[in-house]
C-alpha cells in the first residue's frame, strides 16, 4: 500500500509539472483577444477606454481586455507573467524596467507595414532625435513611446510668500539654494517636520540623483563602460549633502516622509517644492482643480551646484508600449495596430492627461507650447540625457538607495557608504 | 478462525483503498502547490537562471549555495530573520498564553474580547502594514502616544530611521496581527481540558494561580507546542510588512529578512536560481527547527 501511495504521489507531481510546463497557445484563426496591462492613471484610463471602444467597433472580432496595476506593482506582475510564459500581449513600463525584455528577446519588433509605413526609418523620422534609441536594436524597433518625461521643480508660491520669500526672485537656482531656502520654509513641531521646503524623489536615484553627480564631473558608468561609480569626490559631495539634508543633519526631509509629489497637489501647507513631470498637471486637475486654476504654483528648472562643471538636468525616461514576442503573429500585428491607433492621438494625451509624446509634430505644436510651463520642461530636456537603462539598472538603483539610506538614516560615514557602493556595483557588473 | 482471516484482510484492503481515494484531493493539492514547487525550486537552485532569459540555464551545481554562504547580504538576512523571529515568536507565545488565561476568566465580555483580539487576523497583511505605516509616520499616532505618555512633546522616535526601532516596528505589526489568532488557539486548548479536573482541584483548595501553573499550563502543552511551531514558522516566513515598509522609504538593511531577499533577488535582480537556493535554505531551517520542537515536546505528551 505504501508503494502504491508513493507511485500515486510521483504520478501527481509529474502531472502537475506537465500542467505548469505548458506555454501559450497559438491562435491562427478566429477572433483576436488582446490582453493589455498598464499602470493606474485615472485620466489616461478614461482616455484609453474610449480608444479601446472605438478600436473594437472598427475591428470586428477584436476584443481588448485592459488590466490596471499600481505603478510599482506592474513591474513584478509583468515579470512573473513572462516568467511563466503568460505575459500580456501589450504592456508599458519605464525604459529602465523594460530594457531587459528587449535584451532577452521577449518582445516583438514592429512591422512598419502594420502602421501603414514602408520602413522603420519612416517611424524614426516621426519622433524627435534619439528618443527611440533605447528601443532600437540592430535596426529593429521594439517599442513606441507613450510619453517622454523629465522632471522639473513645482513650487507653491503661497508657501513661499508665507515665509516672507518672493517666489519669482527667491526660487532656488542651485542645490545650495535649495537647502538654504528649505531651511526658511521648513516648519517643525520639535523634531517632527510638519512642512517641508523641498524633498527629493527618493526611490528614483537614477533619474533624479545621478544628474547631481554628473554636474560635479562624476558618472554612473565610465565612457568605456568598464568602471561603475566614477568620480569619488562628486559622489561623496552628494552623499554628504544628503546627510546634511536628513534627520541627522538639518532635518529638512527624508525618505520616510510621504512622497513630496503626492502631497503637492493638495496645497495643504505640507510641501513647498516637489520634483515631478509635466504629467503632474493632469493629476493636479483631477486632485485639486481650484489649485490648478490658481496662480499659486509655478515650475522652475532642475537646480545646478554652485561649482558645477557641467550643466545637466534631471534625466528623462520613456514609457514605451511593447508587444509580447511570444504571442501569435496575428495577435502581435493586431496589438501593434491598436497601439498605433492609440498613439495617433498625441494631442488628446497632452491635453487630457498631460503626457507629451515625443513626436516632432507635437513638440513643435501650439498645444504643447501653450501648456503651462512647458517651456521650462523643454529647456531642461535640452540639457538632459536619457536615464541609464541596462540589464542591471534596477539593481544598480537599489545599491545607490542603500548608500543614500545609510548616510541619511543610519549615520554611515559617506566614505564608507561610497566604498560599499563601489564594491557592490563592481561585483554586479562582473556578473556575480 | 482460520477461514475468517482472508475476509478481514480484504475488508481492510477495501478500507485502505477508500482511505486513499479520500486522500487523493489533498495529495493532489499538496503535489501541485507544495511538493512540485519545492522540487522545482531545488532543481532551479542548481542553475544560473535568469527569469526573463529564453536561453537554456547553465548548470552550476551547488555554486549558488556556496555564493550565499559567503555573502554578507545573505548573512544580514539571516540576522534580520533571526532577530524578528526571536522577538516576535517569544512575545506571541508568552502573551497568547497570558491573554488566553485572562480572557477565559472574564465573564460576559469574553466573546467581545475574543472578537477584538482576533479581528486584526482577518485583515490582509498589506492592509495591516498600511495602517501601521500611517501610525508610524513622524506625525502619526505612535509618536503622539509615546510623547503623551513620556511627556516629551515634539520628539520623533525615529520608527523608521533608527535600525532598532525599525525592527521593533515590524515586530509590533506582526504581533498585533497574529496575537488574536494564537489566543483563540490557546483558549480552544484550554476548553479541551476536562472540567472534572478543575472541580477536583477546587475541592482540594487550589487558588487561581496554582490552578493555572499546576493544572492548566501542563495540560496545555500540546497546544503550546502547536502554537510555538506555528508562530515560529509564520515569523520565519514574514514578508509583507517588510516589503511594504521598505517600499515606502524605510531603510532595507535592518529588516531585509530572507523572504524579502528572496523576492528582491528573484524579481528585481531576476536571479531566480540564486533566489531558489535561498528558499531551499529557508525550508531546511524551518524543517530542522520544527523537528527540534517536535522532538523536544514528545516526552511531554499529555494523556487525561
Amino acid at each position: 500500500m505504501r508503494r502504491f501511495t508513493v507511485i500515486l504521489l510521483v504520478l501527481l507531481v509529474s502531472a502537475s509539472m506537465t500542467c505548469f510546463a505548458k506555454g501559450k497557445a497559438e491562435e491562427p484563426t478566429g477572433p483576436v483577444k488582446l490582453m493589455f496591462w498598464t499602470h493606474e492613471d485615472a485620466a489616461r484610463a478614461k482616455l484609453e477606454d474610449g480608444f479601446i471602444k472605438d478600436f473594437q467597433e472598427q475591428n470586428a472580432g477584436v476584443t481588448i481586455e485592459k488590466v490596471l496595476y499600481g505603478s510599482t506593482k506592474i513591474q513584478e506582475a509583468i515579470l512573473t507573467a513572462f516568467a511563466a510564459n503568460q505575459g500580456p500581449d501589450i504592456f508599458n513600463m519605464s525604459i529602465e524596467d523594460e530594457y531587459a525584455y528587449i535584451a532577452n528577446g521577449r518582445v516583438a519588433a514592429i512591422d512598419p507595414k502594420v502602421l501603414g509605413l514602408s520602413t522603420t526609418q519612416e517611424i524614426l523620422d516621426t519622433y524627435i532625435p534619439n528618443v527611440l534609441d533605447p528601443v532600437t536594436v540592430k535596426g529593429k524597433l521594439y517599442g513606441l513611446p507613450l510619453e517622454l518625461t523629465n522632471w522639473c521643480v513645482y513650487l507653491n508660491r503661497k508657501i513661499f510668500r508665507s515665509a516672507g520669500l518672493d517666489p519669482d526672485k527667491d526660487y532656488p537656482k542651485t542645490w545650495e539654494d535649495v537647502m538654504a531656502v528649505s531651511e526658511k520654509l521648513v516648519v517643525r513641531n520639535g523634531d517632527i517636520v510638519t512642512r517641508r521646503g523641498y524633498d527629493f524623489r527618493y526611490p528614483y536615484y537614477l533619474v533624479d540623483f545621478v544628474p547631481m553627480v554628473e554636474q560635479l564631473g562624476g558618472k554612473l558608468i565610465s565612457d568605456d563602460g568598464k568602471t561603475v561609480i566614477v568620480g569619488d569626490q562628486a559622489w561623496l559631495k552628494l552623499l554628504e549633502y544628503l546627510r546634511e539634508w536628513g534627520p541627522h543633519g538639518k532635518n529638512l526631509g527624508s525618505p520616510t516622509y510621504k512622497a513630496a509629489r503626492s502631497l503637492f497637489n493638495f496645497d495643504k501647507n505640507e510641501i513647498a517644492m516637489a520634483s515631478t513631470g509635466l504629467y503632474q498637471q493632469g493629476r493636479m486637475r483631477t486632485d485639486n482643480m481650484e489649485f490648478f486654476n490658481s496662480k499659486d504654483w509655478m515650475v522652475i528648472p532642475y537646480p545646478q551646484w554652485k561649482d558645477a562643471v557641467k550643466t545637466v538636468a534631471s534625466c528623462y525616461y520613456g514609457h514605451y508600449y511593447m508587444v509580447n514576442g511570444q504571442a501569435a503573429p496575428r495577435t502581435q500585428q493586431t496589438a501593434w495596430k491598436f497601439i498605433a491607433y492609440m498613439l495617433k492621438h498625441p494631442v488628446d494625451y497632452l491635453q487630457q492627461v498631460s503626457l507629451p509624446q515625443p513626436t516632432k509634430q507635437l513638440m513643435a505644436s501650439e498645444q504643447f507650447k501653450t501648456m503651462p510651463f512647458s517651456n521650462v520642461f523643454a529647456e531642461d530636456m535640452g540639457r538632459a540625457h536619457i536615464v541609464y537603462y541596462g540589464a542591471n539598472s534596477a539593481k544598480l538603483q537599489e545599491l545607490i538607495k542603500k548608500a543614500v539610506e545609510g548616510v541619511m538614516l543610519n549615520n554611515v560615514p559617506g566614505d564608507k557608504a561610497l566604498e560599499t557602493l563601489k564594491k557592490d556595483a563592481k561585483e554586479l557588473f562582473s556578473g556575480n | 478462525m482460520v477461514g475468517k482471516l482472508p475476509a478481514r484482510s480484504s475488508m481492510r484492503k477495501r478500507q485502505d483503498l477508500w482511505g486513499i481515494l479520500f486522500a487523493v484531493p489533498a495529495l493532489l493539492f499538496f503535489s501541485v502547490f507544495s511538493f512540485y514547487p519545492i522540487l522545482n525550486a531545488f532543481y532551479t537552485s542548481l542553475f544560473n537562471k535568469q527569469v526573463l532569459s529564453l536561453a537554456a540555464p547553465t548548470f552550476i551545481g551547488l555554486k549558488n549555495y556556496a555564493y550565499l554562504l559567503q555573502s554578507a547580504d545573505f548573512w544580514n538576512s539571516i540576522r534580520a530573520t533571526a532577530v524578528f523571529t526571536l522577538g516576535t515568536f517569544s512575545a506571541l507565545l508568552v502573551m497568547s498564553l497570558l491573554l488566553s488565561a485572562l480572557v477565559s476568566q472574564t465573564g460576559r465580555s469574553r466573546k467581545f474580547l475574543q472578537m477584538a483580539y482576533y479581528s486584526p487576523a482577518v485583515l490582509s497583511s498589506v492592509v495591516a502594514a498600511t495602517i501601521w505605516l500611517l501610525i508610524f509616520d513622524p506625525r502619526g499616532l505612535a509618536n503622539q502616544a509615546v510623547n503623551l505618555l513620556m511627556n516629551t512633546p515634539g520628539v520623533d522616535h525615529d520608527w523608521f530611521v533608527n535600525p532598532a526601532m525599525e525592527q521593533l516596528s515590524t515586530m509590533i505589526v506582526y504581533f498585533w496581527k497574529y496575537i488574536g489568532y494564537f489566543v483563540i488557539l490557546c483558549i480552544t486548548g484550554m476548553a479541551s481540558i476536562p472540567p472534572s479536573i478543575y472541580e477536583a482541584v477546587r475541592i482540594d483548595g487550589a487558588g487561581r494561580w496554582q490552578t493555572y501553573w499546576r493544572i492548566t499550563f501542563p495540560l496545555l502543552r500540546p497546544t503550546v507546542v502547536l502554537v510555538s511551531i506555528m508562530s515560529m514558522l509564520q515569523c520565519l516566513k514574514t514578508f509583507s510588512t517588510q516589503y511594504l515598509f521598505t517600499h515606502t522609504g524605510a531603510p532595507q538593511n535592518p529588516i531585509n529578512v530572507i523572504t524579502l531577499n528572496i523576492y528582491n533577488t528573484g524579481i528585481r535582480d531576476q536571479r531566480i536560481g540564486r533566489a531558489s537556493a535561498m528558499s531551499i535554505i529557508l525550508l531546511v531551517v524551518m524543517v530542522v527547527l520544527t523537528w527540534f520542537q517536535l522532538r523536544a515536546s514528545k516526552s511531554e505528551e499529555v494523556d487525561y
